[in-house]
């Protein structure tokens, strides 16, 4: 076809694009994948004690650990819907929820007799916990690959691993409504690898699912 | 651009227009002499920059955007067509690299000695960036050797004051 002709083409349709465009886009496909995933957390079944443990400390340090990671790594993600964003500089913040979440679990472990641990460590749901993160992932890594297809990312693979990080932790942030257990160990072992799961296959499939 | 981001279809094609030398450029000079895959892969970049606007942000400067999406477009052409190119022919490839760099600091600086007054501008630009020593200058412009270095000392000083702020 003749340039000229395509350009004709290409501006008979010239939508408006809003200030925050990319930002929208992004939250709309994460919402919409979490809509989807808190579904189907429901239909796991919340936990049994939920509105009590509302006043548990556990239950908040859960919660904000897995928001904060979530909440970093979608800025990240956000950014590298853009060309020019190449450094991953900015990442670095993710140690921060890491540390913290760290210093908790050894708080609780030196209140903890040593014979304790273990149980801590793998409480009753230690071999699902990780791949029910990763499953409950799915639509929200989906919807965020939704998003990037009006995007320019031209690091494909950190890009896909951002989303995957970030569909992780959301989808982990709903999981803490069904899951029981408390012990913040637990939670830095098995959740963090159910999040590191989801940003692996995204790492995976991001060069795949994001090219344009 | 940004007037074609607020819907205005006048000046999104005049701004596609507008950008076919550039980018027939940055494709030629890469690809050489393979004319109908630089028309290509010029088309492929408007279709880009059409459906992946929203990647833009207004409050940052438009040409290394502009570049990031040729860039990227390119690389993909060279993987998909699995291209080699022999060592030897790598180099104006690789010259190419950094000419959109070098494009935007020359605008860059044109803009900024735009600010200055005529005769601050012209002292630098015979000096500095033409390389004139300053008794030519002065020839050249038919005035005073000492008024040609304090022009250019005092365009320089405001120029400097300007990056502070522009910076800030």
């Amino acid at each position: 076809m003749n340039t000229d002709e395509l350009i004709l083409q290409l501006s008979a349709d010239v939508p408006p694009v809003r200030r925050h465009a990319l930002h929208l886009r992004v939250t709309a496909g994460m919402v919409v994948g979490g809509m989807l995933t808190a579904a189907l957390v429901a239909a796991l079944g919340f936990r049994s004690d939920l509105p009590s443990s509302l006043d548990g400390f556990s239950f908040w340090a859960k919660l904000t650990y897995t928001i904060s990671i979530a909440c970093i790594s979608v800025a990240a993600a956000a950014n590298f819907g853009r060309p020019t964003e190449t450094s991953t500089r900015r990442t670095w913040l993710l140690a921060a929820p890491l540390l913290m979440m760290a210093g908790v679990a050894i708080g609780e472990l030196s209140a903890t007799p040593v014979e304790g641990w273990r149980d801590m460590w793998l409480g009753q749901t230690w071999s699902i916990c990780p791949l029910l993160v990763l499953g409950l992932s799915v639509p929200i890594f989906l919807g965020l690959v939704w998003a990037f297809r009006r995007l320019a990312p031209t690091r494909l693979r950190l890009t896909g691993a951002v989303a995957g990080l970030t569909a992780g932790a959301w989808a982990a942030t709903l999981y803490c409504l069904h899951c029981q257990e408390t012990s913040a160990l637990f939670v830095l072992t098995w959740y963090s690898l159910g999040i590191l799961l989801a940003a692996g296959v995204g790492a995976a499939l991001g060069p795949r699912l994001l090219r344009w | 651009m940004v007037e074609g981001l607020a819907g205005n279809s006048t000046a999104h094609a005049a701004l596609l227009r507008a950008l076919l030398p550039a980018l027939r450029s940055y494709f030629g000079r890469r690809l050489g002499s393979l004319c109908e895959e630089v028309e290509d892969l010029v088309q492929e970049t408007l279709i880009s920059i059409h459906e992946r606007r929203i990647s833009y942000d207004p409050a940052r400067p438009f040409t290394p955007w502009l570049y990031a999406i040729a860039r990227y477009r390119l690389i993909d052409h060279v993987r998909r067509r699995r291209m080699t190119l022999p060592i030897e022919d790598a180099e104006p490839f690789l010259e190419g690299e950094g000419f959109e760099d070098a494009t935007a600091a020359k605008i860059d600086v044109e803009a900024l000695l735009s600010t200055l007054t005529p005769k601050q501008a012209m002292a630098i630009r015979r000096t500095r960036l033409e390389g004139l020593s300053t008794a030519e200058a002065a020839a050249a412009a038919g005035i005073g050797e000492s008024d040609v270095k304090i022009s250019v000392h005092r365009g320089l000083k405001s120029l400097a004051g300007r990056l502070r702020t522009v910076s800030r």
